[in-house]
C-alpha cells in the first residue's frame, strides 16, 4: 500500500490532509489489502512463533554458556569457535556427506528408474506397488529403526541369505561393524526415502504430454532415449524437489542413528544431530549444542539453496 | 523448513522457562519430618521414574511394594513410569525443572546426572530423613559417599546426602558350567588368581570351536565394555586409586602403567578372539540372553540381569567375581543400583520418603528383592537359604562389597566420561587405538572437566 505521488502536489494545506486520508484508505483496483494479513495471520503466527522464534531463541542460546538448569553466561562466539576446531564435529559432518550419497543421490537414482518401469507401459496392480514401495516412507523412525537392527543382525535374515546363496564370508555384524555401520546405515536412509522420490516421479511424470511421449516414438527413440529426452527432462522440477527434501532429510538424520548405534561403533555414526543431542541432554551444555545446531541448520539452508540454484539457473521460476 | 532441526533444542529450553540467567527456584526447608498419617492428605498423587526395568529386575519388586503402600495408605496413588536407562538419565533434570516431573525419580550417580540435579536444586538432601528414620546404618561410609555432594555439585563424596538405593551392584563373572566340565574344568575349583584365569581363558579358546566365543559379549549401548574392563582393571590397579579418580581426588590419573597394563590385557582379549564378533551390534540384556541360550562359556556383566541367565540356564550356571592380581583384594566394577531422589518440587517429600523407606528397607521389599535374584544393598539382609544361585550372587557381592572392593562407574567421573569410555573401549578393542593413547585420552576429558571443578 502506498500514498500515491500526486498527494505531495501543491494544494490549499487543508485540502491536501483530507485528500492523503482518503487516498491512504482507498487504493488502486487490484492493489493488496490491509485484510490480507487477516489471511495469513493464522499461518504467519504459527510460523513466528514455532520456527522463527525458536530460532532466533537457538542463536541468542549459542552464545551463552548455559548447563539448562542453571543461570547461564554469556561467552560471546566461544561456542563456535569450540565447534569449529572441535574434530567430532567436523567427523560428523563428514558422515552426513557420506549420508547424502544414501539419503538423497541413490534414491532419486532408483526413484527414477522406478518412475521409467511403471509408468512406460501399463502395469497390472500399479497402485498396490506404487502404495507398498511408498511404505517405508510412512512408518516411524523408531519402528523402521527396529526392524533393520534385526535384519542386519548377525544371525538375522540379511546374513541368512548372504549364507544361503554362498556369500556367508560377506556375511558380518553391519551395525557393528567400523567400515559398515555407517552404509549399512544409509542403507536403512535408501530404503527410507526412496518411496518418496518415487512417488513425486509418478506424479511429475503424469503431467508430461503423452504427445512428447508419441513423437519420440514415431522418431524412432528406444526405451532409453525416451527416458533420456523426455522424462528426465519433464522431471527437473519434481527432481529438484525431490534433492533438496531428501538432502535436508541426511542432514538431520538422527532418529534412525539414535534407535541403532547411539554413534558407534567408536565414533563412525556420529552426525551433527546426534552430537547435537548428546551435547544437550546428556553433557548439560546447552549453548554448544544450540551452536551447533546453528551450524547445521546454516548448512542445510546454504545446501537447499545451493542445489535449487545450480539446478535452476536460466530458469524463470 | 530447515529451522526445524533447532526446534529441538529450541522448543526445550522455551518449554522449561529457560532463557539463561532465569533464577533458581529455592529449596524449601523442611519442618517436622511426618512419618505416618498420610490418610489424612486428600487425595495424593506420587509419579515414580525408574530405569530398573531389566527384564525384569526391580520392575516387578517396585510395583507389588507399590501396590501395598497403596492398600496402607488408599488415598495414595503411585504411578510408576519405567524407562531405559539411557532415556531416562537424559531427560530427568529437564523433567525435574517443568511442572510435570516425577515426584520421586532415580538418577545417576556421578558428574552427569546427580551433580547437575543437586547444583540445580531440583532434589533434595535426604539428611533430615535419614535422621528420622535411622538409615544411617543402611551403608557403610565408603557407600554413602557415593550420595554425597557438596550444594555446588562440584565436590563428590562430600557435604549433604542427595540419595538412597535398593540393591547391591556387582559386575561378575557367570559361568556355563556345563560347558566349563565338558572342557575339563571343574567349577567347585575355579582360578582364585588374575594370571590363572586369564590363562584359563587361552586355553578355553584353543579347545572351542573358531565360531563360539568364550565371552559372550553386548555393547551396543557402550557400557558392556565399561563393565567388561573392570575385573581387568581391578587385577592391576588398586580400588581405591579408581575410586579417587571418578571422586576427582588430586592427583588421581587414568593414564598410569599399571592401567596401561590393564587396557593392554583388555586389548588382548579381543584380538585373541575371546568375544563374538557382533558384541558392537548386540544389546546387553540380549547378551545376557544369548548366554542363557548356552552361547559363550563366560558372561561378565551386572548381577542385576542374573535372573535373566537363570532362566536360560537353570541350574547350570555359576557365579564369581574376576580373581585378583598380585594385591590380592577382592574388587569389581560396581555400586549400588540407582540413587532414588525426591524432587525438590514435590508437594509431599513426606509420603515419598515413607515410600523409600517401604521400597528399601521392608522385611516385604527384601523379600521379594530375593524373589527376584536382586541382593538388597543394606546391612543386615540376610539370604534367604535354599537357593544355591542367589547365595552365589549375594556371596559375590559380599566378597568385593567386604574387601573394600566395589570400585563404582568409571563413567561417573564427568559428564562427558561415559562416550568418551565408549567411543575410546570401541576404538581399542578394534585394534584401532593402542592402550597408551586411550589413556592419554580419557585422562584428557578428565582434565579438561577437573578444571571446570575448581
Amino acid at each position: 500500500m502506498a500514498v500515491s505521488a500526486d498527494a505531495a502536489a501543491p494544494a490549499a494545506a487543508a485540502d491536501a490532509e483530507v485528500e492523503k486520508a482518503r487516498r491512504a484508505t482507498q487504493r488502486a483496483p487490484g492493489e493488496p489489502r490491509n485484510v490480507a494479513w487477516l489471511y495469513i495471520l493464522p499461518g504467519l503466527a504459527f510460523y513466528l512463533l514455532f520456527t522463527l522464534a525458536p530460532l532466533a531463541h537457538t542463536v541468542e542460546l549459542s552464545l551463552f554458556d548455559w548447563d539448562g538448569l542453571t543461570p547461564g553466561r554469556y561467552i560471546g562466539f566461544a561456542n563456535y569457535r569450540e565447534a569449529f576446531s572441535d574434530p567430532l564435529v567436523r567427523e560428523s559432518f563428514r558422515h552426513s556427506a557420506e549420508l547424502i550419497v544414501f539419503y538423497a543421490l541413490i534414491p532419486v537414482v532408483l526413484g527414477l528408474l522406478l518412475t521409467a518401469l511403471l509408468t512406460r507401459h501399463p502395469v497390472r496392480g500399479f497402485t498396490f506397488y506404487r502404495t507398498a514401495l511408498f511404505l517405508p516412507q510412512m512408518l516411524a523412525g523408531v519402528v523402521v529403526a527396529q526392524a533393520w537392527v534385526w535384519i542386519y543382525a548377525s544371525d538375522g535374515p540379511l546374513n541368512e541369505l548372504l549364507r544361503t546363496i554362498g556369500l556367508g564370508s560377506l556375511a558380518r555384524p553391519w551395525l557393528g561393524d567400523f567400515s559398515w555401520a555407517l552404509p549399512a546405515i544409509g542403507g536403512i536412509g535408501t530404503w527410507v526415502t526412496y518411496g518418496l522420490c518415487m512417488v513425486l516421479f509418478i506424479a511429475g511424470a503424469q503431467n508430461i504430454p503423452t504427445s512428447l511421449y508419441d513423437a519420440a516414438r514415431v522418431d524412432g527413440a528406444g526405451p532409453l532415449r525416451e527416458f533420456f529426452a523426455v522424462t528426465l527432462p519433464g522431471l527437473k522440477n519434481e527432481i529438484v524437489v525431490a534433492f533438496v527434501l531428501t538432502t535436508i532429510n541426511a542432514l538431520r538424520s538422527f532418529d534412525l542413528i539414535y534407535n541403532t548405534n547411539q554413534g558407534g561403533p567408536g565414533t563412525t555414526t556420529y552426525v551433527p544431530s546426534l552430537y547435537m543431542y548428546q551435547n544437550a541432554f546428556v553433557y548439560n551444555r546447552v549453548g554448544y549444542a544450540a551452536a551447533i545446531a546453528v551450524i547445521l541448520a546454516a548448512t542445510i539452508f546454504a545446501l537447499a539453496f545451493l542445489v535449487i540454484y545450480l539446478t535452476g539457473r536460466g530458469e524463470e521460476r | 523448513m530447515a529451522a526445524g532441526t533447532v526446534v529441538l533444542v529450541a522448543a526445550l529450553a522455551t518449554a522449561c522457562g529457560g532463557t539463561p540467567g532465569a533464577s533458581q527456584s529455592s529449596v524449601n526447608t523442611s519442618k517436622e519430618v511426618q512419618k505416618t498419617g498420610f490418610d489424612k492428605l486428600g487425595p495424593v498423587n506420587l509419579t515414580v521414574w525408574s530405569y530398573d526395568n531389566q527384564d525384569p529386575g526391580l520392575e516387578p519388586v517396585l510395583k507389588e511394594l507399590s501396590a501395598n503402600f497403596t492398600n496402607k495408605y488408599p488415598n495414595v496413588k503411585i504411578t510408576m513410569v519405567f524407562k531405559s536407562f539411557n532415556d531416562l538419565v537424559n531427560v530427568v533434570p529437564r523433567a525435574l525443572a517443568s511442572d510435570q516431573g516425577p515426584d520421586i525419580t532415580e538418577g545417576n550417580q556421578g558428574y552427569q546426572t546427580d551433580a547437575a540435579l543437586v547444583k540445580a536444586r531440583l532434589i533434595i538432601p535426604l539428611d533430615p530423613y535419614i535422621k528420622a528414620y535411622g538409615w544411617d546404618d543402611w551403608y557403610s561410609d565408603s557407600t554413602w559417599s557415593i550420595f554425597r555432594w557438596t550444594d555446588d555439585g562440584k565436590t563428590f563424596g562430600q557435604g549433604p546426602k542427595w540419595g538412597v538405593a535398593q540393591t547391591g551392584q556387582n559386575v561378575a563373572v557367570f559361568a556355563n558350567t556345563e560347558k566349563l566340565k565338558a572342557l575339563g574344568y571343574d567349577p567347585a575349583n575355579m582360578p582364585t588368581t588374575f594370571d590363572d584365569f586369564n590363562a584359563m581363558l587361552a586355553d578355553i579358546r584353543q579347545k572351542l570351536p573358531k565360531n563360539e566365543p568364550v565371552i559372550q559379549f553386548g555393547n551396543n549401548e557402550g557400557y558392556g565394555t565399561i563393565h567388561m574392563y573392570g575385573g581387568i582393571q581391578a587385577a592391576y590397579v588398586d580400588p581405591q586409586s579408581v575410586r579417587d579418580w571418578i571422586q576427582h581426588v588430586p592427583g588421581s590419573s587414568y593414564d598410569t602403567p599399571e592401567n596401561i597394563q590393564a587396557l593392554k590385557t583388555y586389548q588382548e582379549w579381543a584380538s585373541n578372539g575371546y568375544f563374538n564378533s557382533d558384541y558392537n551390534a548386540k544389546k546387553y540384556d540380549q547378551s545376557a540372553a544369548d548366554f542363557g541360550k548356552g552361547q559363550g562359556v563366560f558372561w561378565m556383566g551386572g548381577d542385576w540381569d542374573s535372573s535373566i541367565i537363570k532362566a536360560g540356564l537353570g541350574d547350570n550356571v555359576m557365579v564369581m567375581n574376576i580373581p585378583p592380581g598380585a594385591s590380592g583384594t577382592w574388587a569389581s566394577i560396581g555400586a549400588t543400583s540407582g540413587p532414588w531422589h525426591i524432587s525438590a518440587k514435590t508437594k509431599y517429600p513426606d509420603v515419598a520418603a515413607a515410600w523409600l523407606d517401604y521400597v528399601i528397607a521392608s522385611p516385604e521389599a527384601q523379600k521379594l528383592m530375593y524373589a527376584q535374584q536382586q541382593i538388597p544393598a543394606i546391612a543386615g539382609a540376610e539370604t534367604p537359604s535354599g537357593d544355591p544361585y542367589l547365595g552365589q550372587v549375594a556371596a559375590a557381592w559380599q566378597q568385593v562389597a567386604g574387601d573394600d572392593g566395589l570400585m563404582l562407574y568409571t563413567d561417573w567421573a564427568s559428564p562427558t566420561m561415559y562416550n568418551t569410555l565408549a567411543s575410546h573401549f570401541q576404538n581399542l578393542l578394534a585394534g584401532k587405538e593402542s592402550p597408551e593413547d586411550m589413556a592419554k585420552a580419557v585422562q584428557a576429558d578428565w582434565e579438561k572437566f577437573d578444571k571446570t571443578l575448581k
